[in-house]
């Protein structure tokens, strides 16, 4: 009988027990119910918002916004296949049916910017509940609103009308939500930049390389020039620079960061980091950006590295001959922004390219940069003023931000019809910045410098990196249109377009 | 005879010994000898039973036996596996002696079922046994690998050659989406954790494979993709045996079925053309491609070799009085047929158990196993797997240098079009280590007791431990990567994982007659839990090759570094109810309750009940008449099982950690939430309807089985693609109903009798299905290169159909185009959407179902054949109308001259007026052209991999005058993959299933892709079976 008792209680014991015992939370892996709560856990949640900028722009925004204009263009390897997802953006020749496109490039971009979206939800959906430091919290949040306006901004320049997702997502029912016009975009945009402009503290008080409350007025101002809404983008302007928080640096090559030195100085509004190192932080744009075959050694001379591999494939963002036509004489920054190399296997003429200069820095190991992506600087921040003043009709206050740019760059005042001249400098002051297609589309001379660009390259293809004989694609230049088309593979998903 | 049966025998009193009652008033003993009709020997292990009661003994060595029986009307019941039963009134007689004669159907065998065993007569459920007996002959390592071809409704795949891995076993092609799909395997009762690949083949007794809802539900939410159970040696009543088993051969890849490249010449002269064709200067190496006559490397034939595998295993058994044991001890070694690869593997296994008193028995099982592995990286896509690195690479590139030494890499210059460079892959085979090492630990301990007469309570405690430890080793000379000069940056990976799972099952089983009514139930509750401790090191740029330690390395990999746990709990109620009138009306019912923690908090319970019924139509009066029939059942079962391999932590949002984000240049620590949480997550349910028929006919010479099933698979786990503007890609979610349905047919036939005996067993096994819906607003979900879609089969090949090329510039004008890319030679796909341009990408492009990976039946056929002392076998396994994607193809036949071409290549379109055969293109055009052939999937990958394989063929001879010393001896030869009969050209295995990662098969959405892996060889090998 005893035994039969034993039984018993083992059985009572191990029901009893049941639910506690099917309740296993992951030991390596923190859950959403536990997280969320301490000054601690918003840091690293705002930390982890930024990240998706790195995959950004160490490759498909570089394509997107500059290697879809007349600034650079890829260096054709005839050996070489697969290459088509590059080469169509390049082309303007994206296949596209009815707004939608497959292009891999168009989706990291769109599903990248999204991820920033959703961790700044999250981060604001849950920041305002938890219990922390005041200024703490100011802080965090207006990092989350800038990311988010941020992101916006890129999406509704590359993509016209898009989901606006503004809370953080629980399942499968909210994941798709129709498309918003680009008003209701922007409203968003300017909404959420002006009030992280208020939340943010001034560069000076700010860790270095987090952004500011004038990195968030650089975007709200970006907004506004992009709705010509010129007074509302002069006011911001106005008060960073009256902020005295940046100035230009003195020399125009010294403004873009080395591998470890010259981060986030005294021009820099916004940068991406990266970090050189075995964390998983670094870049290797540069790497992106240099054409192809190269051998162990040439791309040894390059990057100064201990141990340099040999480069395949095709190379990407080659600076156009249209780009080095357009520094006028004595632009020292030519030379700060291009350099030329030798690809001895190349079957292009000699084989000696121009590349961007602005990111070649000497790093430790191969493919393994820590320079950071300028994305707003100072000098930008000048030629908005420039443009923003002009278009209201105030050119002489205009032309001295205009002027204060040129004398930088060596250069003396600008003549000729000031807008033609802003634009002219804001193509050279920042050429491989990612924002010539962008400033092309908002002043509403894309399709006509496109397609005279389209022309250039058809007649003349050994300019633009072609060897003798190879001729354009027949599809290119086909489709030069103001906005890319939506992600094929979004599009599967949501029901709404 | 006797010894085929002798597991069989064993199991019988198993099932005696459950009945096993208290001693109660007996007033008489009869005596007696059983002998057999056949040679008058004695029997040892027959069951001498007194009828309607549970008083029962067994034989000794001599066929003698010694029973108390209630008195002069008592009827004593003879039954032993394999003979007709008898019965014999005592009617005051003290000895009876009766001589058995052999039946061929052995119609009261007991097989093992769910939670118990029962007599394979008044089976209602779908369950097919086979006696490891007769998988003795074949020299493979794994059992599923001796399984081929043996089970109706079970498909067993070798998706790779790798010594020790790669079998892929589907019962009645159940599949889910991203659940797992593998059957639940149970040894000794235990449902273990990992696969049974590590299990000893020769440590089993018996296999009983569970297809049915019925047979299946009691093991609940882990039931759905059937059962395998698995019994372990147990000795033979009244004997001590000592058997001694070894095989060695030789194993081989057959030059038939590898596939056809360009030789050397054949290369050069392509190139020619290449550069011909296009108008450009042909480079000086490609001009007289008749310089490389008899030069050819042959890469690919350069990594394989004749290899030895070697079997040995010493089993001893004794079954006396109170104390049963027997003990197994196995050494397995294959090398194999890639250089550098080879298999070892020691087991033992001992099992133990004892009658404390005559209520209680105890037992333990205990089964150490020790595995080392080494397999170079064979499998894989190209840059991963470096038996397809060898088949692309060009034939012209030296594998040796002239003073015979391996060449380090080779790389030509980049005007003749070689644009990677290639390591020497004998080099990587050889110096890459990539070496797992298994430390396997089954125990099983049980106490049984019976505190009432029919009651038996039996609490048994199982346990699995499980160390692997996993090292990759890359030394600067070598690498399985393309396009990496040598010397390259050294590298390495250390896994680490420590399992531990646990299983607490207390069940009670009482059984009780009524006159005619006959009843047994079953209750009990498990408790089973699992942990998983897995650490990963990476680490890159070692000091020195020959120390590659994690403190001589330069760079530890921080995304390659982690640790891991990994958790589930499984706490269950079941019960059964299995009753018979007249052991001819069959009824069995039975319900488990499963609550796991891996289903969410608020569907932490599932309940999977069955009911099954049979009908044993032959034993009805009306039917005595038809001489011929022996057995006639019909039955029927329908049931509700789950699925819960979802992961552990799928229902929460998890919160990643790692996403870190640097700041100047100091590391700021991130993390995000990288999944969504659902609370309402939970198994896959599936119900199954199973309706059979068992007939024997002509004293049992023949024996048919017919089973139809139809089950719906519901709340199919799934990770469904969300839109990515959500910030997540996929939310873990039950969706979906898949329909399956299938025919299966087995034959068992005894051709010949008496000294020339011939047996035949055949099965045939139809299965279909069909998705009947996924989540809502989502019709498809894409794989790589399938689709599964509403109204289709699962998983079918996807991509575009072709129609040739176009032919000329009227052709390539009056068809839709690929726009900027089509040109006239370039492949012709059909514009299906009919909106005259050809689109890949999205839903609404020119894509269609091109194939598919599942056959319209597989089969297989075993012929067995006694001649005196010779025996013969040959098993021929077979599938017929399933597909294969040759993906390989994407570098074999890429036209850009970049690799080494498939030798159809040859005929391809080179101009309008030599258009070849219009299946490969024109070369003219580079990537633009080129890259639709190969980047774009089209039907020009798929090809019929429907095969027969002759499968075995054993012959073996069991030697005369060697009683002095043995009991008996046989020596056999077998040869292993004999001949395939197969149409399929992309490689030579008509099996193959892998991952582009090189590990595993394809997984349920990407089944059926050849990118190369480990062939499968030929083994020749002879055997010698010593029994003491």
């Amino acid at each position: 009988m005893k035994n039969k008792f034993l039984f018993l209680l083992v059985l009572g014991v191990l029901t009893v027990g049941c639910e506690d015992e099917l309740t296993i939370f992951p030991e390596d892996s923190l859950s959403e119910p536990t997280f969320f709560k301490t000054a601690d856990d918003f840091e690293q949640a705002v930390n982890g918002a930024y990240v998706p900028l790195r995959q950004i722009n160490n490759q498909a925004k570089p394509y997107l916004a500059e290697m879809h204009s007349d600034n650079t263009y890829y260096a054709r390897n005839t050996a070489f296949g697969a290459t088509e997802q590059q080469e169509d953006i390049a082309d303007f020749a994206i296949p596209s049916d009815n707004g939608i496109t497959a292009n891999n490039w168009v989706g990291q971009q769109y599903v990248l910017d999204y991820q920033i979206i959703a961790r700044a939800n999250q981060i604001l959906a849950t920041i305002d509940d938890a219990e922390f430091d005041t200024s703490a919290k100011n802080n965090l949040k207006g990092q989350a609103l800038f990311l988010r306006a941020y992101a916006y901004l890129e999406l509704v320049q590359f993509f016209g009308s898009v989901p606006l997702h503004l809370v953080p997502v629980a399942g499968r029912e909210d994941a798709a939500l129709p498309l918003s016009s680009e008003e209701e975009i922007y409203v968003q945009i300017i909404a959420d930049a002006g009030e992280a402009a208020q939340l943010l503290p001034p560069k000076s008080e700010q860790e270095a390389g987090r952004v500011t409350s004038g990195a968030a007025r650089t975007v709200l101002a970006n907004a506004y020039i992009v709705q010509k809404n010129w007074a509302g983008a002069e006011t911001q302007l106005r008060a960073i620079i009256d902020s005295n928080e940046y100035t230009l640096m003195p020399i125009y090559a010294d403004a873009f960061s080395g591998t470890t030195d010259n981060k986030n100085n005294m021009e820099s509004v916004f940068e991406v980091q990266y970090k050189e190192g075995a964390e998983g932080l670094n870049g290797s744009f540069l790497y992106n950006f240099l054409p192809r075959p190269l051998t162990a050694d040439e791309v040894g001379l390059i990057t100064g590295t201990s141990n340099p591999q040999p480069l395949n494939g095709e190379g990407n963002n080659i600076p156009t001959p249209d780009i080095i036509a357009a520094y006028e004489p004595g632009d020292l920054r030519l030379e700060a922004s291009i350099q030329y190399i030798t690809a001895s296997e190349s079957f292009w003429r000699d084989g000696v390219y121009p590349i961007i200069k602005k990111y070649v820095e000497p790093h430790a190991l191969n493919g393994n940069t820590g320079m950071n992506w300028p994305v707003y600087r100072y000098s930008e921040v000048l030629l908005f003023m420039a443009e923003a003043l002009e278009e209201q009709g105030k050119s002489g206050e205009a032309a001295t931000f205009l002027n204060e740019v040129r004398t930088r760059a060596g250069l003396g005042d600008a003549s000729g019809d000031l807008l033609d001249a802003i634009y002219r400098e804001r193509r050279v002051e920042l050429a491989f910045e990612n924002k010539r297609w962008f400033d092309l589309v908002r002043t509403g001379r894309a399709v006509e410098v496109i397609t005279a660009y389209g022309n250039r390259i058809k007649a003349t293809p050994n300019e633009y990196y072609y060897p003798e004989g190879v001729e354009p694609r027949a599809n290119a230049f086909s489709n030069i249109s103001l906005r890319y088309a939506l992600p094929a593979a979004e599009s599967s998903l949501n029901p709404n377009f | 005879m006797k010894k085929i049966y002798t597991s069989l025998k064993t199991l019988c009193v198993v099932f005696a010994l459950l009945l096993w009652l208290p001693a109660h008033a007996q007033d008489k003993t009869i005596t007696g000898t059983i002998t057999s009709a056949d040679d008058s020997l004695g029997l040892p292990g027959v069951n001498v039973v007194e009828k309607g009661t549970t008083n029962g003994v067994v034989t000794d060595f001599d066929g003698k036996y010694s029973i108390s029986v209630s008195g002069d009307n008592a009827t004593l019941v003879f039954t032993y596996v394999g003979f007709a039963m008898q019965e014999v009134p005592v009617n005051g007689k003290t000895q009876i002696d009766i001589s058995m004669a052999e039946d061929a159907t052995a119609l009261d065998e007991v097989v093992l079922v769910g939670y118990g065993t029962q007599i394979k007569r008044q089976v209602t459920g779908a369950v097919q046994t086979i006696d490891a007996q007769e998988l003795a002959d074949i020299p493979v390592s794994q059992v599923t690998q001796k399984l081929q071809g043996k089970l109706a409704g079970v498909q067993i795949n070798q998706t790779t050659g790798k010594p020790g891995q790669g079998m892929s076993v589907r019962i009645r092609g159940q599949l889910s989406v991203s659940g797992g799909s593998d059957p639940l395997y149970v040894v000794d009762g235990f449902p273990i954790t990992g696969g049974i690949g590590a299990l000893n083949p020769d440590e089993i007794q018996d296999i009983s494979v569970l297809k049915d809802a019925a047979s299946t539900s009691l093991y609940g939410s882990r039931a759905a993709n059937g059962v395998v159970l698995i019994t372990t040696k147990t000795g033979v009543p009244g004997e001590t045996n000592i058997s001694f088993n070894t095989s060695t051969g030789i194993q081989q890849v057959p030059q038939r079925g590898r596939i056809d490249m360009m030789d050397a010449v054949e290369f050069a002269q392509f190139k020619k053309e290449y550069y011909t064709d296009q108008g450009d200067p042909v480079p000086e190496i490609f001009q007289d491609p008749s310089q490389y006559e008899g030069k050819t490397n042959d890469w690919y034939d350069a990594l394989l070799r004749t290899a030895p595998v070697q079997n040995y295993n010493l089993t001893i058994t004794s079954n006396k009085e109170k104390l049963r044991s027997s003990m197994v001890a196995g050494f397995f070694k294959q090398d194999g047929v890639v250089i550098n690869s080879d298999y070892r593997r020691y087991s033992l296994r001992a099992n133990m158990d004892y009658l404390i008193s005559d209520k209680i028995r105890i037992g333990l099982n205990v089964a150490p196993s020790y595995i080392k592995d080494n397999t170079p990286r064979t499998d894989g896509e190209r840059g991963t797997g470096i038996l397809f690195n060898a088949l692309h690479t060009w034939p012209i590139m030296p594998i040796y240098k002239p003073d015979g030494s391996l060449t380090e890499f080779n790389r030509f210059p980049a005007e003749t079009g070689n644009i990677f460079s290639y390591a020497n892959w004998i080099t990587s085979a050889k110096q890459i280590v990539n070496e797992t090492k298994d430390v396997n630990l089954l125990t099983n301990a049980f106490l049984e007791y019976e505190p009432i007469e029919g009651l038996i309570i039996k609490t048994s405690l199982n346990a699995e431990l499980y160390n692997s430890r996993y090292e990759l080793f890359s030394p600067t000379t070598a690498t399985s990567s393309i396009n990496v000069p040598i010397p390259t940056d050294s590298r390495a990976v250390w896994e680490d994982t420590n399992d531990f799972s646990w299983l607490n099952e207390n069940l009670a089983t009482y059984t009780k007659s009524f006159g005619d009514h006959n009843f047994s139930l079953l209750g009990g509750f498990t408790f089973q839990k699992f942990r998983r401790d897995f650490n990963r090191v990476q680490a890159s740029n070692f000091a020195d090759d020959r120390l590659p330690t994690i403190q001589g390395a330069a760079n530890i990999d921080r995304n390659g570094t982690y640790d891991r746990v990994q958790e589930w709990s499984l706490v269950s109620f079941l019960s059964r109810l299995t009753y018979n009138y007249k052991g001819r009306y069959l009824f069995t019912a039975s319900v488990r309750s499963d609550g796991s923690s891996r289903f969410g908090s608020e569907n932490r319970w599932g309940t999977f009940p069955s009911v099954s019924a049979g009908w044993i139509i032959s034993d009805e009066g009306f039917m005595e008449s038809v001489e011929p029939v022996s057995l006639l059942k019909i039955r029927a079962s329908y049931g509700v099982t789950g699925n819960n391999n979802i992961g552990n932590y799928t229902q929460y949002a998890l919160i990643d950690n790692t996403v870190n984000a640097a700041f100047g240049n100091d590391l700021a620590p991130g993390s995000a939430v990288t999944s969504l949480a659902n609370p309402n997550l939970g198994w896959e349910t599936t119900k199954q309807f199973d309706a059979g028929i068992d007939v024997s006919l002509f004293n049992d010479r023949v024996s048919f089985l017919y089973d139809y099933y139809t089950k719906n698979t519901t709340n199919l786990l799934y990770n469904v693609q969300v839109p990515q503007e959500s910030g997540f890609s996929n939310f873990s979610d039950n969706i979906g109903e898949i329909h399956f349905w299938g025919h299966e047919f087995a034959l068992n036939t005894i051709n010949t009798t008496g000294k020339f005996r011939w047996t035949t067993n055949a099965n045939i096994s139809f299965n279909r299905n069909e998705v009947v819906a996924l989540a809502e607003g989502i019709d498809r979900v894409y794989g790589r290169f399938h689709i599964t879609k509403v109204g289709e089969p699962f998983g079918q090949f996807y991509g575009h159909l072709s129609d040739g090329v176009y032919l000329n510039q009227q052709d390539l004008d009056s068809s839709p185009q690929v726009p900027g890319r089509s040109t006239v030679g370039s492949i012709k796909l059909l514009d299906l959407n009919g909106d005259g341009i050809i689109t890949n990408g999205g839903d609404d492009d020119d894509r269609a179902i091109m194939g598919s990976p599942f056959p319209d039946f597989t089969y297989g056929i075993t012929n067995t054949i006694k001649y005196g002392n010779f025996d013969f076998s040959v098993i021929g396994t077979g599938s017929q109308g399933n597909q294969l994607l040759v993906r390989h193809l994407y570098s074999t036949a890429n036209l850009d001259g970049v690799f080494n071409l498939v030798n159809d290549v040859k005929y391809r379109f080179r101009s309008v007026e030599n258009p070849g055969r219009g299946f490969y293109g024109t070369t003219v055009g580079g990537g633009n052209v080129t890259g639709i052939e190969r980047d774009w999937i089209n039907d020009r990958f798929i090809a019929d991999a429907s095969y027969f394989n002759i499968r075995n063929i054993t012959l073996g001879y069991t030697l005369d005058g060697v009683d002095r010393f043995f009991k008996s001896a046989r020596i056999y030869g077998s040869i292993q993959n004999v001949y395939i009969f197969t149409k399929y050209w992309g490689g030579p295995n008509p099996e193959i299933s892998v991952q582009p990662d090189g590990t595993g098969d394809g997984g349920n959405l990407s089944q059926g892709v050849d990118i190369s892996g480990y062939p499968v060889p030929r083994i020749f090998s002879v055997g010698l079976n010593l029994n003491f």
